[in-house]
């Protein structure tokens, strides 16, 4: 106990951490030119949903649009994405499974290929058991769409985003942003 | 009755210069066949989501109007667009082109809503209109600027749609892309 509070170093995973990171996440793809947000919430992804309701800081002049369900979020980007506006589309691995149908016969055919930022529930077997399934094989689902995936990095955010947006450049695939943290 | 291809046409000629987006099968068939434009974006899948992205397409567009044709089957499969959109205001009209049966994959029966109307003006929509024939579809003049349904009961086309969409998905999104923005 003494030894920690004389300690001097920041504290790895402090609430204050995790928003910066939250906040340079959605930063690094307002940089790229993203304009419009819209998605359905997930605990992990707490600190980047705090950062587009409160309309500020990176924020700022992006448009968030909360949405029903991740298979209309994916609708209203792909409408976006087709009238020239960059959306992208936040979730919880669970809404994969109703997006595919949005994904496979309007996004991915249409190349409206617009940036997934998902959450990895139950990536370790350990969460509660309605992420086991989804949890186990969501890298291998993104596989079998060819949906290019990149794990969210906390420690480099901005880094993160580039090599995750980097991934599918030639604007013929849709890349995916895992976050396996709460950030 | 009011046939649908009848209905389409109409509405095409109500609202000439505006965004269209069209649902799957024969809805998005007949547009096509109708009056193919720049102007029309086509899902030829995506069940359900003719609503959100029209949404998209008016919050990238503000100054532009957007005719959404629904059928009542897709209008069925997805009512939570229905408040989403309302949240956004957009200058939108969304048409349920209600024939009362899944024409396109053979006239099965679909889940019925009571009062399509209704559920849009609970969801928050600014207007609504239920109209039954040319005429009434005439005199309906919505509100501009803000979203408002309007319900078409229509007979079905009892015979095949025209021609499927020859353009490419990707054709389409080019040639849509530079009318949305002209």
């Amino acid at each position: 106990m003494a030894q920690a509070q004389t300690s001097t170093a920041p504290p790895p995973a402090s609430a204050a951490g995790r928003e910066n990171a939250a906040e340079t996440l959605v930063q690094a793809f307002v940089d790229h030119g993203f304009t419009h947000f819209t998605g359905v919430p997930c605990s992990l992804l707490k600190g980047v949903f705090r950062v587009l309701e409160s309309g500020a800081g990176p924020a700022e002049g992006v448009t968030y649009l909360p949405a029903p369900r991740e298979d209309s979020a994916l609708g209203v980007a792909a409408g976006l994405s087709a009238a020239g506006a960059r959306p992208a589309v936040l979730m919880q691995n669970s809404g994969l499974g109703y997006s595919l149908n949005v994904l496979t016969s309007l996004n991915l055919i249409y190349d409206l290929h617009v940036p997934l930022i998902v959450s990895w529930r139950g990536h370790d077997g350990n969460d509660a058991v309605e992420h086991d399934i989804i949890g186990r094989e969501l890298l291998n689902l993104l596989d079998v769409f060819g949906l290019r995936h990149t794990v969210f990095d906390p420690n480099e955010p901005h880094a993160s985003v580039e090599r995750c947006l980097a991934a599918a450049e030639d604007g013929r695939a849709t890349p995916v942003l895992i976050v396996k943290e709460g950030i | 009755m009011f046939g649908i291809q009848d209905a389409i046409r109409a509405v095409t000629e109500k609202f000439p210069t505006s965004l269209y987006v069209s649902t799957c099968g024969f809805i998005t068939r007949d547009l096509y066949n109708t009056a193919d434009r720049p102007e029309n974006f086509y899902l030829v899948g995506s069940m359900g989501m003719a609503a959100p992205v029209g949404l998209g397409v008016a919050l990238a567009r503000p100054g532009r109007h957007v005719v959404v044709l629904d059928g009542d089957g897709s209008f069925a499969m997805n009512p939570g667009a229905l408040p989403m959109i309302a949240e956004h205001s957009p200058d939108l009209v969304h048409v349920v082109l209600d024939n009362g049966v899944h024409e396109s994959t053979g006239g099965q029966r679909p889940v019925r809503i009571a009062d399509p109307a209704g559920m849009a003006l609970a969801a928050g929509y600014s207007a609504a209109y239920a109209v039954a024939s040319a005429e009434e579809l005439a005199a309906v003049r919505p509100e501009p600027g803000v979203p408002s349904l309007l319900h078409i009961t229509c007979a079905p086309r009892g015979a095949h749609a025209g021609k499927r969409v020859e353009w490419t998905p990707q054709q389409l999104v080019e040639r849509f892309r530079a009318a949305a923005a002209a």
